[in-house]
């Protein structure tokens, strides 16, 4: 990696008219391109958003290329045909000057992973006057891009000056605030230390989310299974999971919907089927209501379930991390019953013991079942337990996009419904602290006051603060409590908190 | 406005809040620019996730709408719903139980294999099932052990058979399967599994890489190696303690075992004083009884205590009286030690049974660990040699040579070559030997130097022996002079003027004239011996400080009175051993001379009676069994006092042998004037001792006894033997106890035994030892 560390200035290699082409003039398109490309969007419309090439492959003869469509979430990157590509658009790759980061602190994402492409393409280029015809060969016989680490090299910033005027749609945000934010809770961990020699180093020992990319690469960004069957389901993988590579080429992987076993065929599912005699999550009912049920699974006893569980919620969780063993979480399964068994429908993992206040590490409401309401189910449970202990929590994070919806809704339901039925005595005005509401909620008090913010419930009002219930929020609000039929029934709830601390580790 | 003009109050989370509604407060938008304020929390995304297209839509939406419209969801990759053949996968209805379900500990361990039969396989399977049994699940199973048998390697068809329980030729067929279809497989495994880290954490960045083990706060190399050197410490610490224990047990069995013996030797004691057997006739048949009948168990402590209890009842012992009872406990035990020793040659049975009484003693146990005994070291000592005499290998028994810590160990002569294994050296021929004490003429005898520097007497058959065993009428009256407790009453007697019964008058003449030689070893020192036989002989005298002067002559102390003792330098040993040779030739010459006719042969060696003659002295003893001859031939000019302490007395029946049995821990000579008393009294009782047994059906007994405790005056000592008393063993002691009355009492029983055997004279072979 330490040849990346003195480019060449990027103006020298990036200008009109230095663009490579193949042999029949046409432009190559290589990873690192940019350039719109065709998608469909949610009516069903023709979009041409800019995207990022972020590999290629051939099969059958034909290119395929995997691209990330910009501002766009991961989980919507795909391989497309070359018919998609709008090619008369076509952003070379840019090769940032590479400041090295000292901090090991590089951007959130990194433009694009560094590859061995860019430098073969580049000393191509360098010797393109003498022998030009080489120059193609050169690069396209371009290594693996799998064998090539990513730097934690370029951030946004460094980006920003160099192209002043590059006009990407890409907001620069600087990635400073929400980095200090993660970098205080670890500030003991070796391994930022252990970044800035050279080393690679392993990610801190707790919680189940990375939000630091530096080990991002080429690899992880790139969704690895296609379809994943569970039960009657079949599910198309949102993100990389670490599933075992030899299954990574496979059309479809088969699970085993109730101990979550991955098997390469169907043949192999159907002898499963006849050794494995589980129809339910392999742990302690510890809910039951209706259909509804909750399993509690130490991820230190039940190793096999957690792994798999964990494997399986990789595929739609962006930011989880497998870096290390489950021991140190429990897993709650949120099933719904039918007479075949009980189905998973999502999950929430917890740390045994958090330093952070999290009552949630992980929560993954599985595609098949969202946006009915499970989510919500999920995490008013994860809340009920918190309650249980007495605790206030807080998800674990970063969040992703559903997380932040999902928990702003909750959070909103949950504060409005209080303020809603606060009653007058003496006829006063009624009045709470926001301490209060923590307290009655187990939502953490910083996760109220940015709720009641961005409900755009506080107002300063001669001399103090007040909260203020506009019409619109109390129609949403009925409205949206109208359509929740889903809830937790905390009578049905069978749990009692362990002291971790006391048990030794986990 | 001046409404804007003050700083808004940071939002306090303790203070209530009245909340109203929006149509409550219609100025409320006045006071709206104030609310920035109260500063933006962060939502706790990634901020570049959170500038996403479709969340940023979805949010506005949700802002405006108050709940986000369907059109406004973020999208995700689709999923379907529709496997047809769901049913048909998962058969069958599971009821839901009425209890919440409680999952039993280690029921999830299933003995089901992990391997899933895929469609090649159950393609072999069924062609396979047409020659053999076989079972989708017992396939599975044999390749699940399969794959789990191999590590890095795969398993050989070797070991697949010892795998799998299955008959050969089905092993065989599956594991050729198995092994192409390994060797096809690119991945580790055929049973999928996630990538495992590398130890090397060459794995760290590895994205395949999951669910490594957390180790608790990495530890340095440096502390992980202190870990384990504790670990290590702690697990010797363990050890040494379990190793205590152990000693500590077999401690307490040995000492169980000796109060038993002692408990037993008492009863035995009070019983033989209840039927008055003092003389240890009833003890010495019952002896004999046992160890025909009951061979094995003969009691080890049984043999000696006839001699203490004489030295108690029969000998006023002034010294032993105080404190009998120690005396006898401490006794008790020694003999118990040496009983096995001491019986070994005389009769296997007696060995036998000397070996099953040591049964709750380990000595190599005891050994092992090194530790001090409750008991004075020698205890130990000779344990382990009784011990180690048990095994087969070892030729020599109790007497087999054994290195001591310490000591300096010369290489053996040139094998065979002794001095007195050249008959033509005079110095080793058999000659007329006559002991001091008791004082009476064994007839005819070699000396010759033992292990340990003990002198041996080999003796010789003779027609003559009966005419020799009279030759010194002094004999018999000593007996008669012991208990009346005169000091100085000595009798002399000379060798060469000795007074002749009639009847002997011609031998008595022979020797006279220094025909014959005649060998007696001297007591008394005497630098200008008048016979010339022995000089420089120095012996000093505790109990009678006075040192003997008389002109040739040997003293035979039979009163209570300071037993002799002699300090003979090795240049006179040499000078003596040339003499006793030179008389040896003489007296063999006068008998061939004498008995041409009648027994020319009756001087042969037949019939060799080795006997202790003469022991070495306490040093020597002490001082790493050097061989006098060894020493002698090393360091004859060196002034190496001897400390010749008794010399033996044997009564002439070849029937009756005595042992002298010199413990080397109790050597006498040494002259430490101070201390050790009571270790000496002890010793010296202990080494005082008659053993007595019987096999056969002769009576061969064997006595054992010491009375080399010999008090010695500092003063008297020579320089040099102070010198080498000083460089000598730490184990030096002084007797407290008379060596007279020790001495008195083996002059009896020799007398005793004399007595009742002097008519039989057979020519058994006795091999003396002294310790």
């Amino acid at each position: 990696p330490v040849t990346h560390n003195a480019p060449l200035p990027p103006c020298k290699r990036r200008g009109p008219g230095r663009v490579r082409s193949v042999g029949d003039g046409r432009l190559e398109v290589i990873e690192g391109c940019r350039l719109p490309v065709l998608r469909k969007n949610q009516e069903n419309e023709d979009e041409w958003p800019l995207a990022e090439i972020l590999s290629v492959k051939e099969v059958a003869s034909r290119k395929l290329y995997y691209v990330h469509y910009i501002d766009f979430n991961k989980r919507l990157d795909e391989w497309v045909t070359p018919d998609r590509l709008d090619l008369k658009k076509l952003q070379l790759p840019k090769k940032e000057a590479k400041t090295p980061t000292k901090n090991g602190l590089p951007g959130s994402r990194p433009s694009s992973p560094e590859r061995d492409v860019v430098r073969a393409g580049r000393e191509g280029e360098s010797q393109m006057s003498k022998r030009k015809a080489e120059s193609v060969s050169l690069t396209t016989q371009v290594p693996p891009v799998t064998s090539v680490p990513s730097l934690p090299g370029s951030t946004e910033v460094t980006q920003a000056s160099v192209y002043p005027s590059n006009g990407t749609s890409r907001r620069l945000i600087p990635s400073q605030p929400g980095r200090k934010r993660k970098a205080n809770c670890v500030g003991t961990d070796e391994d930022s230390q252990d970044s800035s020699d050279g080393i690679p180093s392993a990610p801190r020992m707790t919680g189940s989310l990375v939000s630091d990319r530096s080990h991002d690469d080429i690899i992880t960004r790139m969704k690895n299974i296609d379809c994943i069957e569970l039960g009657r389901h079949r599910l198309k993988p949102w993100y990389f999971s670490p599933y075992p590579q030899e299954l990574t080429a496979l059309p479809i992987l088969y699970l085993c919907e109730f101990c979550l076993k991955y098997l390469k065929s169907l043949k192999c599912l159907q002898r499963h089927l006849t050794k494995c005699n589980l129809r339910h999550p392999p742990g302690n009912e510890i809910y039951r209501k209706g259909t509804i049920s909750f399993f509690e699974i130490d991820g230190r006893k039940n190793k096999t379930y957690s792994q798999n569980l964990c494997l399986l919620a990789k595929c739609f969780l962006d930011h989880k991390t497998l870096y290390y063993d489950t021991d140190p979480f429990l897993f709650y399964v949120m099933t719904e019953y039918d007479s075949k068994g009980f189905h998973i429908v999502g999950y929430f993992s917890k740390e045994k013991e958090s330093t952070e206040d999290y009552n949630v590490a992980c929560i993954l409401t599985l595609p098949p079942y969202q946006r009915r309401g499970y989510g919500k189910l999920l995490i008013e449970f994860s809340y009920e337990l918190s309650k249980v202990e007495g605790k206030t929590g807080t998800p674990e994070k970063p969040l992703s996009d559903l997380g932040l919806l999902s928990y702003r809704s909750y959070w909103s339901q949950t504060i409005l419904e209080i303020l809603m039925d606060l009653k007058s005595d003496n006829g006063e005005r009624p009045q709470i602290t926001i301490n209060e509401i923590s307290e009655i909620t187990s939502v953490k008090k910083e996760d109220v006051i940015s709720t009641l913010q961005y409900l755009n419930l506080i107002n300063y009002y001669k001399g103090q603060y007040i909260l203020t219930l506009s019409e619109d929020i109390v129609e949403g609000h009925e409205r949206a409590m109208h359509k929740r039929h889903l809830r937790i029934d905390p009578k049905c709830l069978h749990f009692t908190p362990k002291d971790w601390s006391k048990r030794g580790k986990w | 406005m001046s409404k804007l003009s003050f700083r808004a109050r940071a939002l306090d989370a303790s203070k209530p809040l009245p909340v109203f509604r929006c149509e409550d407060l219609p100025d409320l938008n006045e006071y709206a620019s104030i609310n920035r304020a109260v500063p933006q929390m962060p939502t706790g995304m990634e901020k570049e996730e959170e500038s996403e297209h479709h969340l940023q839509r979805a949010i506005s939406a949700q802002q405006v709408y108050g709940e986000k419209r369907d059109n406004m969801v973020i999208p995700v990759p689709e999923a379907e719903s529709n496997i047809s053949y769901y049913d048909s996968l998962y058969p069958g209805e599971f009821r839901m139980p009425k209890q919440l379900i409680h999952i039993q500990p280690f029921s999830l361990d299933t003995e089901q294999p992990d391997y899933d039969l895929d469609s090649d396989d159950e393609a072999f399977v069924n062609k396979l099932r047409k020659k053999m049994e076989i079972t989708p699940l017992q396939f599975e199973e044999m390749i699940d052990r399969l794959e789990k048998g191999s590590g890095q390697q795969l398993v050989t068809l070797q070991e697949a058979k010892l795998l799998l329980k299955e008959d050969d030729d089905l092993i065989r067929e599956v594991f050729d399967y198995w092994t192409r279809k390994r060797k096809a497989c690119k991945s580790a495994s055929l049973i999928p599994v996630v990538k495992q880290e590398k130890r090397d954490g060459s794995s760290t960045n590895d994205p395949y890489v999951a669910f490594r083990r957390r180790t608790e706060k990495m530890q340095t190399r440096k502390n992980r190696k202190n870990d384990e050197a504790s670990y290590e410490k702690m697990l010797k610490l363990r050890r040494d303690l379990s190793r205590a224990v152990t000693i500590l047990e077999m401690i307490k069995r040995r000492e169980k075992s000796k109060r038993e013996l002692l408990h037993l030797t008492l009863e035995i004691v009070e019983k033989r004083y209840s039927m008055a057997d003092f003389g240890g006739e009833v003890m010495a048949e019952v002896l004999a009884q046992r160890a025909l009948i009951k061979p094995t168990y003969t009691m080890p402590l049984i043999p000696l205590s006839s001699n203490q209890f004489r030295h108690q009842d029969h000998l006023e012992l002034k010294d032993f009286k105080p404190k009998p009872e120690k005396t006898e406990v401490v006794r008790t035990k020694r003999k118990y030690e040496k009983k096995p020793k001491v019986l070994q040659p005389s009769s296997s049975v007696s060995q036998q049974s000397g070996h099953s009484s040591l049964p709750a003693f380990n000595a190599k146990d005891l050994n092992q660990y090194d530790f001090p005994s409750s008991d004075e070291e020698p205890f130990s000592q000779m344990l382990s040699g009784s011990s180690e005499a048990e095994e087969d290998s070892d030729p020599d028994g109790p007497f087999a040579f054994r290195r001591k810590a310490g000591c300096q160990y010369y290489a053996p002569g040139q094998g065979s070559n002794w001095p007195w294994c050249d008959p033509g050296d005079p110095r080793y021929r058999y000659s007329l030997t006559t002991l001091t004490v008791p004082h009476r003429c064994v007839g005819l005898a070699r000396r010759r130097v033992g292990r340990g520097g003990r002198f041996l007497l080999d003796r010789a058959h003779s027609d003559l022996d009966n005419v020799f065993y009279g030759l010194d009428p002094e004999m018999h009256s000593l007996p008669a002079q012991s208990p009346n407790g005169k000091l100085a009453s000595t009798s002399e007697s000379n060798t060469s003027d000795r007074p002749a019964p009639p009847d002997l008058g011609h031998i008595l003449l022979n020797i006279k004239s220094c025909r014959w030689r005649h060998f007696r070893p001297r007591t008394l020192p005497r630098d200008s011996d008048s016979s010339g036989l022995y000089r420089g002989l120095t012996r000093v005298s505790m109990a009678n400080p006075r040192t003997q002067t008389g002109g040739s002559t040997s003293q035979s102390r039979t009163g209570p009175g300071p037993a002799p003792a002699a300090a003979l330098t090795a240049e006179q040993y040499q000078q003596h051993q040339e003499q006793l040779a030179l008389m040896q030739k003489q007296q063999l010459e006068q008998i061939q001379q004498q008995q041409a006719g009648n027994a020319p042969a009756a001087l042969t060696t037949q019939g060799l009676v080795s006997k202790t003659l003469d022991s070495a002295s306490a040093q020597f003893a002490a001082s790493a069994l050097v061989t006098t001859e060894e020493l002698l031939a090393i360091k004859a000019k060196e002034e190496i006092v001897l400390g010749i302490g008794v010399n033996g007395v044997l009564p002439g029946s070849g029937k009756w042998s005595l042992h002298f049995a010199t413990n080397s821990t109790t050597t006498a000579n040494t002259a430490t004037p101070s201390g050790h008393g009571a270790a000496a009294q002890v010793l010296m009782g202990n080494s005082v001792r008659l053993g007595m047994s019987s096999a056969g059906g002769t009576v061969n007994s064997i006595t054992t006894l010491n009375a080399r405790h010999i008090p010695r005056t500092l003063t008297a000592v020579p320089p040099s033997a102070l010198k080498l008393a000083a460089a000598a063993t730490a184990n030096c002691q002084v007797p407290k106890v008379t060596a007279a009355s020790s001495l008195d009492m083996v002059v009896r029983e020799n007398h005793d035994q004399e007595t009742t055997a002097l008519n039989s004279i057979a020519d058994s072979t006795v091999a003396m030892e002294v310790t």
